[in-house]
């Protein structure tokens, strides 16, 4: 009850406090007048009596603050009192304020834009059900480089009849589709699922249906689901897409219905547009896919069922995957050395950003702790000139705590600025950073700033306050050591000037490593770009004009084909037109690599065979391309008309299998396990080397001695298909008039992705472009703000060292 | 130069209200100078301390104050007790005479009186 009393009293006081005051400073005055008086009757002089009177009463300034402490409430009045004082003098000296302020902004906005990019990628939770359950199956062969080569259908299920400690298995392969029905033809990533994907992913529909069991086999009908991302960016959140039939060719055509919308979430494997059921793909559904053991194109997702640990999972499909090897040794080379491993879902989209965002989080504070040393040094060299002022408020009787709480209220209100500003910039700054941050991970796709920056901002605004403020010294009641008032007003203290030298040795330091950082990657960046592909990147065009082969025997397609040439040809400005399987670089991995032998190639014991690069093309592809033959002859129209089957092979591959001698009139021949299960792709075994190529390796985007076997397009099985148009002219000019020409011959045939192949590359180059970037911008903010500091403080010493000079002439 | 005992906090405020008790509305002057005579000038509070306490006892509603006419007609500010303050007296003085006993019935034990 009296706390409560004194509470609401101690209220009321702090709102009439300047009364208050008055009625304290009359009460003092009145207490010395009686004492003076009574002094002066004992017989004191007037002076001396006031003075015996002030010197009874004791510290006025003391007992005010005590009087205050017990009248009001002290905390939150000092911190306004403070807070206000603080104001004016940051008032008083703008330049100092806003440089503080805006380093502090930097130093805040990058730390807390890169924080929600670091929670949003690596530490929030998928929105698939019981995401710390869900399971991401991968086999990978070391040997061959191949680092994911997915599952065939014979894997699955063994894997499936054996394993106990996972409950179920989704399966999920990839494949492009020309979608017709949905606007423009376009040729689609797809997902093609079992009837379990959905439901072991733990995904719900936000429109209509997912694929379920009712879907699987040969005998269902055609359904598709939709992405939410496709279906909100391409075609505008439309809710009566669902039940529309779409046609969906490629290798096969079939129409299926939609019906429904996934709920958005991360796509993973592969940023798809639509996830179809089985039977859309006839592929999926023949004996190559069903009985293949090699014939691997599916990714594995599973559940762990109840009770079972991610270990025992791993445990478990180790072994069974031991026992598969051994049954099967022809599906698993030695030389391959193929393994199987198992992660939680989460952790394996997030494994490709992790690197780069602790990276970029270890940047940002860098770039944090420079700044904070710049404030830090800036907040020094103003205390310095403020010796003076704390010793007289020390002297007056103001404790070191009332000290600290004062500058406390400074950095605060400093920081506070500082983060207000931050985190109304971080907004566009983590737009910027989630578009650099999705080359990583898919993730940073749907990130959104939520009020966790608000919250990193504040911590790290306090982290900061607290800092600056202890930097300073304050005098102490050791004058020898500290500040002292008899120096006059300045005085650079031992203790002050190495806190200095240390911030300035910290800021320099720290925005070295950054520079370091980005020099290097602007130094990989810059020999990427210079690097020679062997290609005439600029004046080449590439243009997505994928095979629509289904209903047509090959000879109509490739005659299709002829004929666009011939007619793009015509075209003013247009040098050369040829058909080829993949852009290079951006279509890369899709490409088949196979083993292959040669006429008197003799394999070592326990060797396997290389493996070669299997491209199908036009007649012309090397003169549109700007790669010289070496060797030999380009293919012509009537290499289609022969029986024999005739190849053209790079020149490292020439080198590797004929080394010194003419390869010409030699023969190569495909002996990849998959070629024996698919079998009559390649109808003819001996393929009779007609021509040498300069390589082109359509990998990598620094090129690498390549291995590589050309078939025509006449004899080659035909999919995928791009244009190449060499021209001299401007070549995305000719965008429109091919478009054109290709449509009036075929309507529904995907014209898609036109860019030059120097583009392609820019394209492909983009992460690493915008890491030297976003480190650049890094360590060039750094090396501005350490640049503004050391020049600050040095502008300080030189001045106060100036003021000892004249100090000292004026004493001599 | 007599050595001067410092007064603690709770046993000034008792002072205070003792002060006030016996001899009616004061000003701040006047109870700092009868604190100092009682004690025969061997506890001297430093003056200006007082104020802080006078400030507490108001807020807990043991004394109250008005200004007035001090006797050489200037204004001052005098306190009185409250009937309030006047309990808290009784009880504090209770509490303090019994920890007196307690602490003097310490000093006069002597070792043989433990056996």
């Amino acid at each position: 009850m009296t706390s409560l009393r004194r509470f609401l009293t101690r209220l009321f006081n702090s709102l009439t406090r300047r009364e208050q005051d008055e009625r304290l400073r009359e009460e003092i005055e009145e207490h010395i007048a009686l004492q003076t008086e009574e002094n002066l009757r004992r017989g004191l002089s007037p002076i001396e009596a006031r003075r015996q009177a002030m010197l009874r009463f004791g510290g006025v300034e003391a007992m005010k603050q005590d009087y205050r402490a017990e009248r009001g409430l002290p905390l939150i009045e000092n911190l306004l009192h403070d807070v206000r004082f603080a104001l004016r003098l940051l008032r008083k000296s703008p330049s100092f304020t806003a440089v503080a302020i805006l380093t502090l902004a930097m130093g805040i906005g990058a730390n807390a834009a890169i924080f929600t990019l670091v929670r949003g990628v690596l530490l929030k939770p998928l929105v698939n059900r019981d995401e710390d359950r869900l399971i991401y199956i991968r086999q990978s062969a070391p040997g061959m480089r191949d680092e994911n080569t997915t599952f065939s259908v014979p894997e699955i299920q063994d894997l499936h009849a054996s394993v106990k400690s996972l409950s179920a298995f989704g399966d999920f392969s990839t494949i492009s589709f020309t979608v017709i029905g949905l606007g423009e033809p376009r040729e689609a990533n797809a997902g093609v699922v079992s009837g379990s994907y959905f439901d072991v992913m733990g995904l719900h529909p936000v429109l209509g249906r997912l694929v379920g069991p009712q879907d699987d086999g040969p005998k269902a009908a055609g359904v598709v689901v939709l992405t939410y991302r496709f279906w909100s960016n391409t075609l505008k959140r439309d809710p009566s897409v669902i039940g529309r039939t779409v046609h969906l060719g490629g290798l096969g055509d079939r129409s299926a219905t939609i019906i429904g919308v996934l709920e958005p979430c991360v796509p993973y494997p592969q940023d798809t547009e639509i996830i179809a059921n089985v039977v859309t793909s006839p592929h999926h559904l023949s004996a190559t896919m069903v009985t293949g053991r090699v014939h691997r194109m599916t990714e594995l997702f599973a559940r762990l069922a109840p009770g079972s640990t991610l270990e025992q999972a791993r445990a478990e499909l180790r072994s069974v995957y031991a026992t598969m090897k051994k049954d099967h040794p022809d599906a698993y080379s030695k030389q391959a050395d193929f393994q199987i491993s198992a992660k939680l879902l989460r952790d394996q989209i997030t494994s490709g950003a992790r690197t780069v965002l602790l990276l970029l989080l270890a940047a940002s504070a860098l770039v944090f702790i420079i700044a904070c040393s710049n404030v830090a040094n800036l907040i020094l060299a103003r205390t310095v000139r403020r010796e003076g002022e704390l010793a007289v408020r020390t002297a007056l009787g103001a404790s070191r705590g009332a000290l600290r709480r004062m500058l406390l209220a400074e950095s605060l209100l400093l920081c506070g600025a500082g983060a207000t500003v931050s985190v109304m910039g971080a907004q566009p700054m983590v737009a910027i950073l989630a578009r650099y941050a999705s080359r990583f991970s898919v993730r940073a796709l749907d990130l959104t700033v939520d009020s966790s920056l608000l919250w990193v901002g504040t911590a790290l605004a306090i982290v900061a306050a607290v800092i600056l403020a202890f930097v300073p010294r304050l005098p102490s009641a050791d004058t020898s050591n500290g500040l002292s008032l008899s120096s006059g007003s300045v005085r650079i203290t031992g203790g002050t000037s190495r806190r200095q030298r240390i911030f300035v040795v910290m800021q320099i330091a720290a925005s070295f490593v950054l520079l370091a950082g980005a020099s290097m990657l602007i130094t990989t960046l810059i020999t990427l770009q210079r690097t020679r592909t062997g290609l005439d990147t600029r004046h080449v065009l590439a243009i997505n004009a994928p095979a629509m082969s289904y209903g047509k025997t090959h000879q109509q397609v490739v005659d299709f084909y002829r004929e666009v040439i011939r007619r793009v040809e015509a075209l003013p400005g247009v040098n050369k037109t040829a058909f080829g399987m993949i852009a290079p670089w951006r279509d890369s991995g899709s490409g088949p690599r196979l083993q292959f032998s040669a006429d008197g190639h003799i394999r070592a014991p326990g060797e396997e065979d290389p493996r070669a690069q299997f491209r199908v093309i036009s007649p012309g592809f090397f003169a549109a391309l700007g790669v010289p033959i070496i060797a030999g002859r380009d293919f012509n129209e009537l290499d289609g008309q022969s029986k024999e089957t005739v190849a053209i092979i790079s020149e490292t591959l020439a080198q590797r299998m004929f080394p010194n001698q003419d390869p010409i009139n030699r023969h190569v021949y495909w002996t990849d396990p998959v070629l024996k299960v698919t079998g009559g792709q390649t109808a003819e075994p001996l393929q009779r080397i007609i021509g040498v190529a300069a390589d082109i390796d359509d990998i990598h985007v620094v090129p690498e001695p390549t291995l590589t076997i050309y078939h025509t397009f006449e004899q080659g099985p035909l999919f995928r298909g791009r244009l190449f148009i060499h021209t001299s002219a401007d070549p995305y000019s000719l965008v429109t008039p091919v478009t054109r020409i290709i449509r009036d011959m075929s309507a529904d045939q995907p014209v898609e992705h036109a860019a030059t192949l120097e583009d392609i590359r820019a394209e492909v180059l983009t992460p690493d472009r915008l890491n030297s970037l976003v480190f650049g911008v890094f360590a060039s903010v750094a090396l501005s703000i350490a640049v503004v500091g050391v020049a600050g403080v040095l502008a300080f010493l030189n001045l106060a060292s100036g003021w000892r000079l004249d100090r000292s002439r004026s004493v001599s | 130069m007599k050595q001067k005992v410092d007064v603690l906090q709770g046993t000034l405020a008792l002072m205070v209200l003792k002060t006030l008790d016996v001899l009616g509305p004061l000003h701040g002057y006047g109870i700092a100078r009868r604190i100092e005579q009682i004690s025969g000038d061997v506890l001297a509070v430093n003056q200006g301390t007082l104020y802080p306490v006078l400030l507490k006892l108001e807020q807990e509603g043991a004394i109250a104050s008005e200004w007035g006419a001090s006797e050489n007609n200037r204004k001052a500010r005098f306190y009185r007790l409250t009937r309030e303050g006047r309990k808290q007296l009784q009880v504090e003085t209770q509490d303090w005479e019994q920890t007196a006993a307690i602490v003097g019935r310490f000093f006069e034990i002597k070792a043989e009186d433990l056996t």
